[in-house]
């Protein structure tokens, strides 16, 4: 660990990023194999119960439902830091857009309708703090701190005008699982793979909902936006050298607008996807997002901004939240507040010490045409 | 021949300021035209017009011989000219053709992909044919400086660039990267280009322009083929008075040794050995130049002296006393004085006005400071001290530092720092960045300092200026001292030869040499 700690400082820094991060999906998959060959040998351990677990489809389904909001939210994040807008409010659009996404399924009836308030509701609040950061100049970070507790406190109120609580109705119809969706020929092959025991816990990725495959979707449209499209590079100058691309006679506004209103897209999904998996807005409290704009924020970091990254760090937390509540049931009990805190101890671990994520160089900085030189 | 760029009466006004009044400039197409003047001369403005980043009040600007109107750089760009800015316009983590193609990417599959590879041959077109040695593929971030000028140079080329406008090209590059530039004007000029660039440098105009134009308080004072021209002549144009190129300086009378280096090596942020056991003696009254190419140790060797370094061995003494470990602060009490290299970095506060960084170095010693209370009465009266007798315009202490011009700001430095009254001055180029009239200033001052018995170290890689103020030279190459010579016995190419780290015939391999023998020798004159 030391030896490659020191190879990622004194190397080149992308290499040192590699390797970094290598080092760590090494080390994930090196103490998966030592937990299922310590398991297989004392099956009656609290390893053997834990590596039984794991070997059940339930937890890796449950990783990739809790997943979806969190990566969603993360690679619109990666958008907006990316040009330059440090989106810290990504918290309060999966709470917008949760509440959204049930308050407009709920009046219509419509899933479909709902799904599309909650994005434009997302994009919406994105535009306000679009507005008020790159035209107003505003500090990022209080501006998207802003926009969550706006969101925090609005959405509570306006399920307490409408229901009468801070919590709405549970919605009576749901997303179904696509096995379940009875589409010709998919919903079949789905439903045989689902049950095929032969595929053990890769059983899960066929009892997902849809909105896991949206996740997958969008990771992978993330991706090739930003590394493949001339819209991907104008956002990565745009964060890194503003005037490079000012001079080459590409808006900057425009382009920082263009990826903060995608951040509202990507997050909007994710409160939707949130919000019908669950079936209800719960206000109170920190609202049933909890914390997760600021998961996605951390996973996108441990992912030095790259989607797949991002997604591949959410499962990883997303993991260790999943098990959980088979451990207790297994009569193994983990204190939940302080799984919970791992990883935040896990970015402080990755930024200060393995392979630096490189934070795009005027991320945090306001851009003027024909300011100073 | 016809002319490629004509600016005809340009005048642009800023609130309170003619920066260019009725300015004309011809240049003819094929040739490289040198803008000459100081600092604040009106070369960049009269440039960024015909870029399109500034529009003129009154005048025409006409090119290929037809009248335009460019209102953005991007009209400027599609009429064939570009503009390399002094501070390169480059995204680091990408890589060459990226950059090279931003705001421009070629597409495939009806615009949903930039064609990469269609960049990457573009670039490679370009370099084959100017004869440029860039890969497409290297990151900007892992490239020199002079490499990333190239790029920047592909850049313009790329959108299609016959006139391309350079602003202080040469100030980033090591002598021989100018040299590679100047070789790449020749090639660019050869394939019909036109080059505009602007410089300070007399030398630089002299020996890379066909033509030369003299800008002056904004106002064209002169155009002359530097084939007809000298260094005297430009020089006064320049400065609208006679200068003297040459430093005047009486023989120095060394006293006593003052500060003294004693077999130092020192390791620079990546544990890489810079300074290489360096030995040398400074005495009152006399100015130790140091030459060479930048980055051969100077800049940490410096460091060290002055305690923001700590060497790996062998210490450093002032007045007799060890003080290896004493803090920088400790070091300015006992009358070390610094100018850095980087002004901006070092030297200043750029956002805190004058009276705060007048303050710099003596904000926790008495008169301006009482039990940790600033008077600020005093700081004041200080600054404006300073500003007084160097100079200083605008002579207002309340301006921001990062508002002067870089001589302005310069000489705040140089009156700061021996306003501390110094008995060993450390300075690391002085004047870089700094107009003739305020170097031949600061000039002055560094030799009436050590003719009023302080011991001089000056570090330049201006050969001109060590040359003309040291009484001994040290010559450094890869963290050595290749020779201690004297400066008026000695010539240029000797010292080009021994900065590239070969030793002439006369100067043969001091093992170590003893500070004391090496002061015998500069002391005879």
């Amino acid at each position: 660990m030391s030896e490659a700690t020191a190879d990622a400082g004194s190397g080149e820094s992308t290499l040192g990023n590699t390797d970094g991060r290598l080092l760590i999906a090494g080390g994930v998959v090196g103490a998966f194999a030592l937990l299922f060959v310590v398991g297989t040998l004392f099956p009656d351990s609290t390893v053997g119960t834990l590596s039984y677990l794991l070997l059940q489809p339930g937890p890796w389904s449950s990783m990739l439902t809790l997943a979806v909001p969190i990566t969603l939210a993360a690679v619109g994040g990666i958008f907006a830091e990316k040009s330059g807008v440090i989106n810290i409010g990504l918290e309060g659009l999966l709470i917008i857009s949760a509440f959204t996404a049930i308050f407009a399924a709920d009046t219509t009836g419509s899933l479909w309708v709902g799904f599309g308030a909650a994005i434009l509701a997302s994009v919406l609040l994105a535009l306000v703090f679009a507005v008020v950061c790159i035209e107003f100049r505003a500090d990022q970070i209080i501006a998207g701190l802003a926009i969550w507790l706006i969101a925090l406190g609005f959405a509570p109120f306006a399920a307490r005008i409408v229901y009468g609580s801070p919590n709405t109705v549970s919605l009576t119809n749901s997303v179904p699982a696509v096995r379940h969706a009875g589409i010709p020929v998919v919903s079949p092959v789905f439903q045989t793979l689902s049950t095929t025991n032969a595929l053990g816990p890769a059983q899960a990725l066929f009892r997902a909902s849809p909105s896991v495959y949206l996740m997958f979707g969008v990771v992978a449209l993330g991706w090739y936006l930003l590394n493949r499209t001339n819209f991907g590079m104008w956002v990565r100058a745009s964060g890194e050298n503003p005037k490079a691309l000012d001079t080459s006679g590409v808006n900057v506004h425009r382009v920082r607008y263009a990826a903060v209103l995608l951040s509202g897209v990507f997050a909007g999904m994710g409160g939707a996807a949130l919000s019908y998996n669950i079936g209800q807005f719960t206000g109170s409290g920190q609202t049933m997002v909890n914390g997760k704009g600021f998961i996605a924020i951390v996973a996108y970091l441990f992912g030095n901004y790259n989607p797949v990254g991002a997604m591949l760090s959410t499962f990883l937390f997303t993991l260790l939240e999943a098990i959980q509540n088979p451990l207790q049931t297994a009569g193994i009990g983990v204190p939940s507040d302080l799984i919970g805190t791992l990883p935040y101890i896990g970015v402080i671990v990755v930024l200060a010490l393995v392979g630096r994520t490189r934070i795009p160089e005027a991320a945090g900085d306001h851009y003027e045409t024909g300011e100073d030189r | 021949m016809t002319t490629a760029v004509h600016l005809d009466g340009i005048t642009k006004r800023f609130p309170g300021v003619v920066a260019n009044d009725d300015v004309d400039l011809a240049v003819e197409r094929g040739t490289v035209h040198a803008l000459l003047g100081e600092n604040g001369a009106g070369k960049t403005t009269l440039m960024n017009v015909l870029y399109g980043l500034y529009s003129a009040e009154e005048g025409r600007v006409v090119v290929d011989e037809v009248e335009r109107h460019f209102d953005t750089p991007r009209d400027a760009i599609d009429a064939g000219v570009g503009m390399i800015h002094q501070h390169f316009m480059l995204v680091d983590p990408m890589t060459v053709a990226e950059n090279v193609t931003l705001g421009s990417e070629p597409r495939k599959w009806f615009g949903l992909a930039v064609d990469r590879d269609r960049a990457r041959s573009g670039v490679d077109d370009l370099c084959d044919r100017y004869g440029f040695d860039v890969d497409p593929d290297d990151r900007i971030e892992d490239v020199s400086v002079g490499v990333q000028q190239r790029v920047e140079i592909l850049k313009a080329l790329y959108r299609g660039a016959d006139v391309l406008i350079l602003d202080e090209p040469t100030a980033v590059l090591t002598p021989q990267e100018v040299e590679g530039l100047f070789e790449v004007f020749e090639e660019l000029t050869d394939q019909g280009k036109t080059i505009i660039f602007i410089t300070h440098k007399l030398g630089e105009a002299m020996h890379a322009a066909d033509d030369i134009t003299v800008l002056r308080d904004g106002v064209n004072v002169g155009s002359v083929p530097a084939a007809e021209t000298t260094r005297e002549q430009l020089a006064e144009l320049m400065v609208g008075r006679e200068v003297l190129l040459e430093v005047e300086k009486s023989p120095a009378d060394p006293g006593p040794e003052v500060f003294a280096a004693d077999d130092i090596v020192v390791r620079d942020d990546r544990d890489v050995e810079v300074v290489s056991n360096v030995s040398f003696a400074v005495r009152q009254g006399e100015v130790l130049g140091i030459a060479g190419v930048d980055g051969n140790g100077q800049s940490q060797l410096v460091e060290t002296l002055t305690g923001l370094r700590q060497p790996t061995a062998g210490g450093v003494s002032l007045d007799g006393v060890d003080v290896t470990d004493h803090s920088r602060r400790r070091r300015i009490e006992d009358g070390m004085a610094y100018i850095p290299e980087d002004r901006h970095e070092q030297g200043l506060v750029m956002d805190f006005d004058l009276v705060e960084n007048g303050l710099l170095g003596s904000q926790h010693t008495p008169p301006y400071a009482n039990r940790g209370r600033v008077s600020w009465n005093r700081a004041q009266t200080h600054a404006e001290d300073i500003i007084e007798e160097y100079d200083v315009r605008p002579p207002n202490a309340e301006a921001r530092a990062g508002s002067l011009s870089g001589g302005n700001q310069q000489k705040f430095i140089v009156g700061r720092e021996f306003a501390r009254d110094p008995r060993f001055v450390v300075a690391m180029h002085p004047t870089r960045g700094v107009d003739i009239g305020s170097t031949e200033f600061i000039h002055e001052q560094l030799l009436g300092l050590r003719d009023a018995g302080a011991g001089v170290l000056l570090v330049s890689s201006q050969l001109d200026e060590v040359r003309g103020l040291s009484d001994r030279l040290a010559v450094m190459h890869d963290g050595e001292f290749m020779a201690v010579v004297d400066p008026t016995d000695v010539t240029e190419e000797e010292i080009g030869l021994l900065m590239a780290g070969e030793r002439p015939d006369r100067f043969p391999e001091e093992g170590e040499p003893e500070p004391s023998t090496a002061a015998t020798d500069g002391g005879e004159r």
